[in-house]
């Protein structure tokens, strides 16, 4: 074949198959308009468009920060700024790719501003940098992004957060025994921060040793349970002490405790919170959630870029304290709030 | 006498193509059909539509006075008409017994009755002579010969009323053949009618009573095997004169050009010795498997040499890759040329060119116009009919095809040219043409070597043949010294041949 | 002929392509035992707890894997188990959910996987695509009609007995029956399921077929084995086993989930290629499939105990994939 034509074959093939790319990407984004819920009070004006999109949609974390993203939807719409926001994130949590393209078709859609929860710290600069040089602003949640140019940083302070849990399970167990850190996911910036203020507040406790720490759990919770299954069989007759980063690890390693009879016994520490979280935070089988507050994550977020959007000035940073609910303060009305979020209130299911 | 099957005007078609026309025979009880066509002539095709694997496009056929009109190769079987295929078709990874009964096991509510499959098995082959053989050996494993019996004894199994043998010979040694007719003149004295396909015609005169030719989908001639000679089935086949088909174009031979000496492969050949001159003709006749074609691989950088040496021009050969040949000026067409020769999708200029780009290359580039000004010169100059230098191999006709990878060879200027039967299945016409090519090519000082399994082709444009038995590959001999039958018994093992008889011994 | 002086070598070649993967379950088994018996904090890798584990942790996979042995015997592949499994999850969790019976649900997911891969099958079959392309398109039909069912979300429903199916270790409380089990139920329905398929491969007249099939597609034809039908009932059947792995999978999470088993196509044809299987068709065992998606677990398990990083067991696997093809592929060419 001659190496002119399979060149100019190429170049058309590119153009054609990028033109297609577009196109799927826009009709995909259509689509999500349709989510937007009803009841919004509807200005003749035109709306700020804002795309929030999250590491990932099933897991209840992320269902709790869309209640805040329509919290702030609803807010700002009746107080007379018309806004509609665009949830839109992809299904699997380590897909890195189809986040990517995500930013990318919402730049190429012209939104007005953008709320970003970045599944890698630096594989998501180049799209969001492109965005904020396309004049559409950025507001980085929940994890961080290796830049300096979003607009503002919403998140937890993850590492507070790990050291938080670190001393609760440290105090539990009276300042000795055996621990284990069951990691999440390599390259997951936030539950690698909490891992680190984890390690940091166990340190402290000189007669506590961690057995083990190298595993990871993977991005599912087939994955998770697996890992959980096999560490808590290999140290079931020794290990006093489990943390875990986030919400699939605490519910594998409950359930791998559960399954062993060693629930209770065994004193588990986790991040995060989920119906069967909680359930078993009353039942005694957890003793210690770290919460992060995502509804008011998502609410603040939205309403940074909105004030981006409409070029107020907005806080370049805003670390959000993560709390420690345990079985003793659970009733408490505060944490009531948090553990059981108004989803319904906002998702309507 | 009773009459089996009767078969009139029966034509088929797949989209364009017209593969049969208008096909009559018919077959008595007991008696014996040798079907003769050749390559192409629709004889295959006519098999697939006596055993149901296709429906004909009109006429129509009678089985013992009922109407016959098979629906599927299980219709067919269970009426009692059994085939047994040129290409093998068993499936490798299985037993002999449930290749015997492949889609007609015995069972129970699903379930393989395989004591009994065995039986019947057992049975079938006993028939054959093959009463010891393991049922649960893979049939992969089989020689080839015994593959071939597994393949008879599953079409004896549907106890059939008509047999049909498809070129059942062309992979068994002279015992196997024999052991076979004796098996069809026993089955036979049976009431079984044989319908048996081959270009072999002393095998159709050893078994058939009556003849049946086959030439461009139709039938052209029917008759009393005794009542016909040789010359006149070879007229009906090839529907002309055999003098004008194979044109003798004047080449005068000189010094040698390539030499192989003792050559070996990894399983064939086993030691092939050959000598070829410049202007030389030289025909490569051997049965299938007896390793011609990996002689040619073998020769060609394909295959890996195991012993043995290849001289071109009187310079031994170190590197064996094709790249190496092909800059020796050794070009080979391979029997294959679908899989193996054309590029289908690609232009025919991109494939006259394919070996040799540089002339038309600048700085990495390809200039199309040169590129397909060369190619143009080349098709005018070979006689291929097509729309343009730009047109598909594919959509040529087989003929015009073989001409494109011919051609390819001229291109890049080779000077042995290596052809493995450069004529298979193509119409008559072409290779008339084709020969014509190979005759001019010997002219211009070129020297070739055609691999061919049609023994009056070799004869017809060859200067010297050369045999091949079981891997063994002797010293031509000038064409005037052969005729079919001396080549035929060469390459069998038969005669003179009593080494290479020793040889497959051991 | 030479048969006899061929014979030799190809016999114990077979022989250790054979037993070849179960040689190296057990040399796993033995390596986890004694790597774990050592060190300050021996653990007892052959304890009755560690085995149930594995096995539970086995039967997902092994369960698909025998639907996959089938479809890779007739010379086919099906990308779309893990998209299928993740259907089938979300149907049964769908039907809880709205009240249905459980046994309905285990219905339900079956029929899933099996209209899946009956969709497969027939347009392999009826317009002679290729399997690759056919069910790579189900891969991504299966996944977004899950997702699209499950309105992209996890689909609850109430504790039931099906959750009792993947516990690997029987609960004080529980029934006699589960407890005289002794591994959990779902370990005993792929022990079911494998036996039941092993018999179906080996002896019936469907099972040969698909060996036929895969072996010589020409062959089978022409010897009148309907082909086409055949492959329609291989996919379907399989897809069904693919909708029984789904609803272990909804007992064993306690949701319906159309984000599960991502990437699992991988491991399941992991585990039929280890086991002996040749992607060509023709060849493979329910037996071998079995060892194959325990060789997997057994890594799995052992490596996390010692505390390896992930990274060194999808490199071991991968490894041994590679190793298990090898071998197949040098069987192969001697035989050939």
């Amino acid at each position: 074949m001659s190496v002119r034509t399979s060149a100019s074959f190429t170049r058309r093939t590119v153009i054609g198959l990028g033109a297609l790319a577009l196109g799927l990407g826009l009709s995909a984004c259509g689509g999500g308009d349709t989510e937007a819920k009803p009841g919004v009070a509807v200005s003749n004006a035109k709306p700020i468009v804002i795309a929030v999109i999250p590491k990932g949609t099933t897991h209840e974390f992320w269902k709790t920060v869309h209640a805040g993203v329509i919290k702030a939807e609803r807010e700002l719409n009746a107080a007379g700024t018309p806004v509609k926001a665009i949830w839109k994130g992809p299904l699997k949590e380590d897909d890195r790719t189809s986040q990517i393209s995500t930013v990318q078709n919402f730049i190429a859609q012209g939104v007005q501003g953008i709320v970003l929860m970045p599944l890698d710290r630096t594989a998501l600069v180049a799209p969001v940098e492109l965005a904020i040089s396309s004049n559409i602003p950025v507001v980085i949640a929940d994890s961080a992004l290796e830049s300096d140019k979003p607009a503002s940083y919403i998140a937890t302070n993850n590492k507070e957060g790990g050291r938080i849990g670190g001393k609760h399970l440290g105090e539990l167990l009276g300042g000795k025994g055996k621990v284990i850190l069951l990691r999440y996911m390599e390259g997951s910036a936030s539950t690698e921060e909490r891992e680190a203020g984890f390690m940091e507040a166990i340190k402290t406790f000189p007669d506590i040793t961690v057995i083990s720490s190298d595993v990871h759990a993977g991005a599912t919770h087939e994955t998770a349970l697996k890992a959980s299954q096999n560490l808590i069989n290999r140290f079931k007759d020794e290990v006093n002490g489990v943390f875990c980063p986030c919400e699939p690890v605490t519910t594998a390693i409950t359930q791998a405790l559960t399954e062993q009879g060693i629930n209770k016994k065994v004193k588990v520490v986790g991040f995060d919170n989920t119906p069967r979280l909680v359930e078993w935070l009353k039942a005694g089988d957890i003793h210690g959630l770290v919460l992060q507050d995502p509804l008011n994550m998502g609410y603040l977020a939205v309403k940074a870029a909105v004030a981006a959007a409409q070029g107020k000035p907005v806080d370049k940073r805003n670390d959000m304290a993560p709390r420690l609910v345990t079985p003793e303060n659970m009733d408490q009305p505060e944490f009531k709030a948090l553990l059981n979020p108004p989803l319904a209130e906002y998702l309507g299911k | 006498m009773t009459t089996r099957l009767t078969v009139t005007g029966i034509a088929k078609a797949f989209g364009a193509t017209k593969a049969l026309v208008g096909v009559d025979l018919s077959v008595n009880a007991g008696e014996c059909l040798a079907l003769i066509g050749e390559n192409g002539a629709g004889k295959s095709t006519l098999m697939k539509v006596l055993t149901g694997a296709h429906r004909a496009d009109g006429g129509s056929m009678t089985l013992d006075g009922a109407p016959y009109d098979p629906s599927g190769p299980l219709d067919a079987r269970s009426r009692g008409v059994a085939i047994v295929y040129q290409e093998l078709t068993l499936a490798r990874h299985l037993g002999v017994a449930e290749n015997i009964l492949l889609g007609n096991q015995p069972s129970r509510f699903g379930i393989v009755d395989r004591k009994r499959q065995n039986a019947i098995a057992r049975e079938a082959l006993e028939q054959l002579g093959l009463g010891d053989l393991d049922l649960d050996r893979p049939a992969g494993s089989l020689p080839i010969a015994q593959q071939q019996l597994v393949e008879i004894a599953r079409a004896l199994t549907a106890k059939p009323r008509l047999l049909i043998l498809d070129e059942p010979t062309s992979s068994l040694t002279a015992a196997d053949v024999e052991h076979l007719f004796s098996v069809i003149r026993r089955l036979k004295t049976q009431g079984v009618s044989v319908i048996y396909i081959s270009h072999f015609l002393e095998e159709c005169r050893a078994v058939a009573e009556h003849y049946a030719v086959l030439r461009d989908g139709a039938s052209v001639a029917s008759g009393a095997m005794a009542d016909a000679s040789e010359t006149d089935l070879i007229r009906h086949m090839v529907g002309r004169d055999v003098a004008e088909i194979y044109p003798r174009i004047p080449h005068d031979i000189g010094d040698t050009v390539l030499e192989l000496r003792g050559i070996a492969g990894e399983a064939k050949p086993t030691d092939a010795t050959l000598a070829l001159r410049r202007g030389e003709i030289l025909g490569l006749f051997g049965l299938v498997g007896s390793g011609r074609s990996e002689t040619l691989r073998a020769l060609f950088g394909l295959d890996r040499i195991a012993r043995g040496m290849v001289l071109i021009g009187g310079q031994p050969q170190t590197h064996r890759s094709p790249r190496q040949r092909l800059l020796a000026g050794m070009g080979l067409v391979s029997e294959d040329r679908k899989s193996e020769g054309l590029l289908l999708n690609l232009p025919i200029a991109d494939n006259l060119t394919l070996t040799c780009l540089g002339p038309f290359t600048t700085a990495g580039l390809i200039n199309r116009g040169r590129q397909e000004a060369s190619a143009r010169s080349l098709m005018e100059r070979m006689l291929v009919k097509a729309a343009g230098p730009a047109q598909a191999v594919g959509e040529l006709s087989g003929g015009n095809q073989q001409k494109v990878a011919i051609g390819r060879l001229l291109h890049h200027g080779c000077d042995i040219l290596l052809l493995d039967e450069p004529t298979r299945g193509i119409d008559v016409g072409a290779k008339a043409h084709i020969y014509r090519l190979i005759g001019e090519l010997a002219a211009q000082g070129k020297s070739v070597i055609v691999v061919s399994s049609y023994i009056p082709e070799l004869l017809g444009i060859c200067d010297a043949i050369a045999v091949m038995c079981r891997g063994v590959l002797s010293p031509a001999r000038p064409v005037a010294e052969w005729d079919s039958h001396t080549i035929l018994s060469a390459a069998i093992g038969a005669e003179e041949n009593a080494e290479c008889r020793m040889q497959s011994a051991e | 002929m030479s048969t006899p002086a061929i014979a030799l070598p190809n016999r114990a070649l077979r022989l250790l392509s054979k037993l070849g993967p179960f040689i190296a379950l057990i040399a796993l088994l033995v390596i986890f035992r004694i790597a774990l018996g050592l060190g300050d904090s021996p653990s007892d890798f052959w304890s009755a707890t560690n085995l149930r584990i594995i096995l539970v942790q086995t039967s997902i996979v092994a369960i698909a894997a025998c639907g996959m042995t089938m479809i890779i015997v007739s010379g086919g592949i099906d990308l779309s188990v893990g998209s299928v499994i993740a259907l089938s999850s979300v149907v049964a969790g769908l039907t809880l959910h709205h009240g249905g019976d459980p046994l309905l649900a285990i219905a339900a997911a079956i029929a899933a996987g099996m209209v899946a891969g009956a969709l497969n099958g027939s347009l392999i079959a009826a317009f002679g695509l290729a399997p690759f392309i056919v069910t790579l398109g189900m891969m991504g039909v299966a996944r977004g009609a899950a997702k699209l069912f499950a309105d992209s979300s996890t689909v609850s429903f109430p504790t039931n007995w099906l959750g009792k199916l993947m516990q690997p270790i029987p609960f004080p409380g529980d029934p006699t029956i589960i407890k005289a089990l002794v591994v959990a139920p779902g370990v005993w329905l792929a022990a079911l399921t494998a036996v039941g398929m092993a018999l179906l491969m080996h002896k019936s007249v469907f099972g040969r077929s698909a060996y036929a099939i895969g072996s010589n597609e020409a062959a089978a034809r022409l010897c009148g084995v309907r082909v086409r039908t055949n492959k329609i009932a291989i996919y379907a059947l399989a897809g069904a086993l693919f909708g029984l792995a789904g609803l272990l999978m909804t007992s064993q999470q306690g949701q319906g989930n159309p984000t599960i088993a991502l990437g699992m196509e991988l491991d399941v044809i992991a585990a039929v290629v280890i086991g002996g299987a040749s992607l060509s068709g023709g060849t493979g065992t329910v037996l071998g499939t079995i060892i194959g998606a325990l060789i997997m677990s057994v890594l799995r398990s052992g490596t996390d105990q010692l505390g390896w990083p992930t990274a060194w067991q999808e490199i071991l696997i991968g490894a041994i994939i590679v190793l298990a093809v090898g071998i197949d592929r040098l069987r192969n060419h001697r035989a050939g």
